[in-house]
């Protein structure tokens, strides 16, 4: 019962969050006129795809020009064009829910299309293969450092990481990104500058495994960098405090192996906070991969918003700002599920 | 325990940990106090982004110290500026100054370019002539050119000011005039017969070039000298800088970007905008964040409902992406770089600080202060916050390297402020053009290792703080 | 006889107990209708189990904790309502002693500074005059050399020594009342005489008026002129405290006192009443007298009504329906 009400409680807040932003990011770009930019934009389309469909009916070019603009106006009014910015606040709110993002100006997706939603849809699994990739890695390397470190504190191998922990913290994800490019890529020819797959991508399933992972070796290796740090810093301090608690103790004075000890005790109960320094990491890890997809031309949702502020793409820019969002509140859920799995204190 | 404040200190500075930090941010204060000193406010403005200021400097070169590392020395860049002239004067009052300009020839290849530069000249009766000559090692002299300014105009009336603004340019590789004197001096010297034409294909490797047969395939080293004579016919007539600009393939300590900017300066420049950015936006956070977070944990009721509420949204939204729109609506200022930041990250504080403050409400001696009459302004400023301090000064410590680093994403990602030179605009420009996949390393390195030492330097000193809060940690 | 230092009618203090954001599932009644006197120069020991609500009954007279009903009357002033500026006022003529010698004073002050800050905050005498009440304090209290005990930090000192820094505090301002809550409590056992001699000194040395609140009822009777027993909120007993301990009236009275060792061997094999069960849930106590689910003598009437707090004896009273 506890665990129902308690995610659920967590659930109405990140809700709460979605829906913030995105009245947030409606009502700014209602007030600088943006949005007007954007519908006309799709006005403009939806017209001239009019104007190519009706003129093989209506060939007298007067009737012609007459007929488009009727529907102009129609769409304008039914758009809500004709009045201020404020009124199409709701309607604005439940197109952008449903995911009816306009049409970008810039870009397409492999098949022509240029809507919004479909570019996004065409890039998020890469993001997704990046990301996750990345933080389940830099998790299990954080737990497994953590708490081997944990047992030698003081020791200079633990000093050395706290120097570690400082320069991972300090360190830019997308310079390491670059200084791996320019080390690896030019200086030593191991790896690829860039890209998910080489051109043209190898015709065999594996080969195009390979080389998938192949493009995804430096990419991911700067995002666990980013992280990992922190993460073994956090398990190795959160470990260190349990294991001198007195349970642990107990344990041990029972007879039972180290191994044991360490994993169904300790291990254990330093699960929920490391879980929390995820969840925390989540935030950034959404900002680290813009910046890591940049930098290595990888084509998921990063690189694209990159290129949507390049070319100042406004209808693109929304949309992302959105979709980020509602991944990262959904990421977010899902972690706290865990959270709440492991640690029963938290249940309401 | 709570320690007196000297006893914080001596904990502090005990481990080796904070000593480096310290070290570390003295240096960059000392750097960064040398940059607001030696450039003026605007130079960002006016000469940084002016591409114009940097035509006479080499393009993505090297630095020239990788010449220690290679066999054959690359050209250095060299930029010769003048001196006090020699003067003689005549009888029949002319006047002629003499400036030299001397050069230490030791690379192993020519200069990509030769070009003089005369700026600001002025003359009352006749017009000054003016002749380059070249000393070179072997004891031979060229003269390169020898040309008049130009007379004056109709209506015009004396002084006759040449060259104020746009300054006079001789290109060596451009003037007939010089090649056809190259042509007769290697006629003269070597007996060798080149035509003009052949000579201005590259001027350079004949001019400081020694013949084996008719080869010219190698650099005379050796001391050059280089005259400029400036012969006028007024005592009042003068002449401005003169600079003769040797293009090279390396220069200064970190080398040119693509525009051709002394990369050094760039970073130099790079320190007060880091250091002014992490610091200012970590104080404001700091104080607005603990601020509330005290007066919501103190007084409890609808503030800190509110405050909570408020401070929960706005911790958990994905900070880059909306930073990204809002910049990019709102244009991308320091200033607004600088609001959004604070805007995004002062609840994490209010948060802490707030649980902090809910813990020591209950404590007893905050009841006995009660209880003989202690306001709640009184009770807060001088019981709570003695007690939060040291943890809300390292937390703000710990912000600055995250504003620093937050700040640099946004400028290499283009959103960054235009006019004030920073480390992740050049590491930006340096991306777009491609600088990683042509290995201009002297361009990616240094600005990004700055930023990393700027936020390293901050994160040891924050690492040191922590035995001052924490007292389990404390060692000594 | 005179007018009381402080005196309380029909006093409730009640907690809501939230449930979620918004629903109040019901109330701690920590006083549930208490009324009592205090007069100068004498000790009233409030006596009872933890829990009971004897620290809120103090913390409630002093307005620490703001009552719910009832009213409070300060040397014939009503103060229940009064506001914050008044209230300041008045709080020089009221200290408190509180249970914890390490945890009430301010860690991170300097023993003058603690003594001092009831001064400063209302504003007494130049720098030179507080430093020597501070010190007058400090010779008081038996802190010699007054000087060197200034300069030191509470981490410093031994619990007794704490504890003599609070009563030094709460001396300073030279208040009417002190509530003194569990003064000794959490002191060795060695110190506790001390320190309670000490208040006892002072009391006549001031002509102090104390609340001496304590779960032992031993000390009480070195202590304290009258004794009040608490139960659940409730004051069920009250009267001079020899003839409390030697006639006890109410079965929970009689229980605490039986409950106290008794160093004579010679008594070692009498029967003792002990109690049994809990505490009651001040959120839900028991209907009728709230004593008796636990109670050896409990009657039919005794669940249902509430016994009323009558005199028993002149200066005795008792809320018990044995006694109706």
């Amino acid at each position: 019962m506890g665990l129902a009400r308690t995610l659920a409680i967590r659930a109405v807040n990140l809700l709460l969050v979605l829906l913030l932003v995105l009245l947030l990011v409606v009502v700014i770009i209602g007030a600088t006129g943006t949005s007007d930019r954007i519908l006309m934009s799709i006005v403009r389309q939806e017209v001239s795809t009019y104007r190519q469909a009706i003129s093989r009916t209506i060939t007298n070019p007067e009737a012609l020009e007459k007929a488009v603009e009727t529907y102009r106006q129609e769409l304008i009014k039914a758009y809500g064009l004709d009045k201020p910015w404020y009124t199409r606040i709701g309607d604005m709110l439940k197109r952008i829910i449903l995911l009816d993002l306009g049409v970008s100006k810039s870009l397409q997706t492999f098949s022509g299309s240029n809507k919004v939603v479909d570019l996004i849809m065409e890039r998020l699994p890469n993001t997704i293969l990046l990301v996750t990739t990345a933080t389940v890695l830099s998790f299990i390397i954080g737990l497994l450092v953590g708490v081997k470190l944990a047992t030698a504190i003081g020791s200079k191998l633990d000093r050395a990481l706290t120097y570690f922990s400082a320069i991972s913290y300090a360190l830019p994800t997308w310079w390491t990104g670059i200084i791996f490019i320019l080390v690896f890529y030019f200086y030593l020819r191991i790896f690829p500058p860039g890209g998910m797959y080489s051109i043209p991508p190898p015709e065999d399933t594996l080969a195009r495994l390979l080389d998938l992972f192949w493009h995804a070796t430096l990419p991911i290796i700067v995002l666990v960098l980013a992280t990992v740090g922190s993460n073994i810093y956090v398990t190795r301090t959160v470990v260190m405090n349990i294991a001198q608690e007195d349970f642990v103790l107990a344990a041990k004075a029972k007879g039972l192996p180290e191994r044991i000890v360490r994993w169904r005790y300790i291990a254990r109960v330093a699960a929920p906070p490391i879980l929390t320094q995820l969840i925390l990491g989540l935030a950034g890890s959404i900002g680290g991969a813009i910046l890591t997809e940049t930098v290595f031309g990888w084509p998921g949702m990063g690189l694209l918003f990159y290129q949507a502020i390049v070319s100042s793409d406004e209808a693109l820019i929304l949309g992302l700002v959105y979709v980020f969002t509602l991944v990262y509140v959904i990421a977010r859920f899902v972690l706290e599920i865990f959270y709440v799995m492991l640690d029963p204190r938290v249940r309401i | 325990m709570i320690s007196s404040k000297r006893e914080m200190l001596r904990i502090f500075f005990s481990s080796s940990v904070s000593k480096l930090g310290v070290a570390l941010l003295i240096i960059l204060l000392a750097f960064s106090i040398y940059a607001l000193v030696a450039f003026p406010p605007d130079y960002g403005k006016l000469v940084w982004n002016n591409p114009k200021a940097w035509e006479n400097y080499p393009k993505s070169a090297p630095p020239s110290w990788v010449n220690f590392f290679t066999q054959s020395k690359l050209f250095e860049h060299k930029i010769l500026e003048t001196h006090e002239p020699v003067v003689f004067k005549s009888p029949d009052g002319t006047i002629k100054k003499l400036y030299y300009f001397d050069l230490d020839y030791d690379a192993g290849e020519f200069p990509k370019f030769f070009s003089m530069l005369m700026k600001d000249v002025r003359y009352w009766k006749s017009p000054p002539i003016i002749t380059l000559k070249l000393m070179r090692p072997d004891g031979k002299t060229v003269e390169l050119t020898s040309f008049i300014v130009s007379s004056p105009r109709e209506g015009e009336k004396p002084p006759y000011s040449r060259y104020e603004k746009e300054p006079f340019i001789l290109k060596i590789d451009s003037d007939v005039n010089v090649w056809r004197s190259v042509s007769s001096f290697l006629k003269e010297s070597y007996g060798l017969s080149f035509s003009p034409s052949e000579i201005g294909k590259d001027p350079e490797r004949f001019i400081f070039g020694s013949p084996i047969g008719s080869n010219f395939s190698s650099p005379l080293k050796g001391k050059y000298r280089f005259e400029v004579s400036v012969t006028t016919y007024d005592e009042r007539d003068s002449v401005g800088d003169i600079l003769l600009i040797l293009g090279g393939s390396v220069y200064g300590l970190l080398g040119t970007d693509v525009i051709g900017r002394d990369i050094a300066i760039g970073v130099l420049l790079g320190f007060p905008t880091s250091l002014f950015i992490g610091i200012i936006t970590s104080v404001i956070v700091t104080l607005i964040g603990c601020l509330l977070g005290i007066i919501g944990g103190y007084f409890g009721g609808k503030i800190d409902e509110v405050t909570q509420r408020v401070s929960d949204i706005v911790y958990n939204l994905p900070l880059l992406p909306l930073t990204i729109f809002l910049i990019f609506l709102m244009g991308s200022s320091i200033w607004n770089i600088v609001l959004l930041l604070i805007v995004f990250g002062w609840p994490g504080l209010t948060i802490v600080t707030r649980s902090i403050v809910l813990q020591l409400r209950e404590a007893q001696y905050i009841e006995a202060a009660k209880s003989f009459g202690s306001s709640p302004w009184r009770i807060i400023f001088k019981h709570m916050l003695p007690q939060v301090m040291p943890f809300i000064v390292a937390q703000m410590i710990f912000y600055v390297p995250t504003f620093i680093l937050l700040e640099a994403a946004l400028s290499f990602l283009g959103l960054g402020d235009p006019s004030l030179p920073t480390w992740g605009q050049m590491l930006e420009l340096g991306f777009r053009n491609g600088a990683i996949y042509l290995g201009l390393w002297w361009w990616i390195i240094p600005p990004g290792v700055m930023i990393v030492l700027t936020a390293f330097t901050f994160v040891l000193i924050a690492l040191g703080m922590e035995p001052v809060v924490n007292p389990r940690l404390r060692t000594g | 006889m005179s007018d009381p230092v402080i005196r309380a009618i029909n006093l409730k203090t009640y907690f809501p107990v939230r449930k979620g954001l918004f629903r109040i599932a019901g109330y701690v009644r920590a006083v549930d209708e208490v009324s009592l006197e205090i007069y100068p120069g004498e000790t009233l020991a409030l006596v009872g189990e933890s829990g009971c609500g004897k620290t809120t009954l103090g913390k409630t007279l002093l307005r620490i904790v703001e009552p719910t009903a009832g009213k409070i009357f300060f040397k014939g002033q009503e103060i229940t309502n009064t506001d914050y500026n008044e209230m300041k006022k008045l709080r020089r003529r009221m200290a408190m002693i509180f249970q914890d010698p390490y945890a009430s004073i301010d860690p991170s002050y300097s023993v003058f500074k603690v003594i001092e800050e009831p001064l400063e905050i209302h504003g007494i005498g130049t720098r030179e005059e507080r430093a020597e009440l501070v010190m007058k304090a400090l010779e008081e209290v038996r802190l010699i050399p007054p000087e060197e005990f200034a300069r030191k930090y509470p981490h410093m000192l031994s619990g007794g020594q704490r504890q003599r820094v609070a009563i030094a505090r709460a001396l300073v301002l030279r208040p009417d009342f002190i509530v003194a809550d569990e003064p000794v409590s959490m002191l060795d056992a060695s110190v506790r005489v001390e320190i309670l001699l000490l208040l006892r000194e002072l009391q006549k040395k001031h002509n102090l008026s104390y609340l001496y609140i304590t779960h032992d009822i031993a000390t009480s009777k070195y202590f304290s002129e009258r004794i009040a027993v608490m139960y659940a909120g409730k004051i069920i007993e009250l009267g001079p405290s020899s003839m409390l301990l030697k006639n006890p009236l109410h079965p929970y009275t009689r229980a605490l006192i039986d409950a106290i060792p008794d160093p004579d061997p010679s008594n070692r094999f009498r029967i003792r009443e002990v109690i049994k069960g809990e505490p009651p849930d001040l959120s839900n106590p028991p209907t009728g007298c709230r004593f008796h689910p636990r109670c050896p003598y409990a009657m039919d009437i005794c669940k249902q009504v509430i016994p009323e707090f009558k005199e028993y004896q002149p200066g005795h009273l008792v809320a018990c329906h044995l006694y109706d």
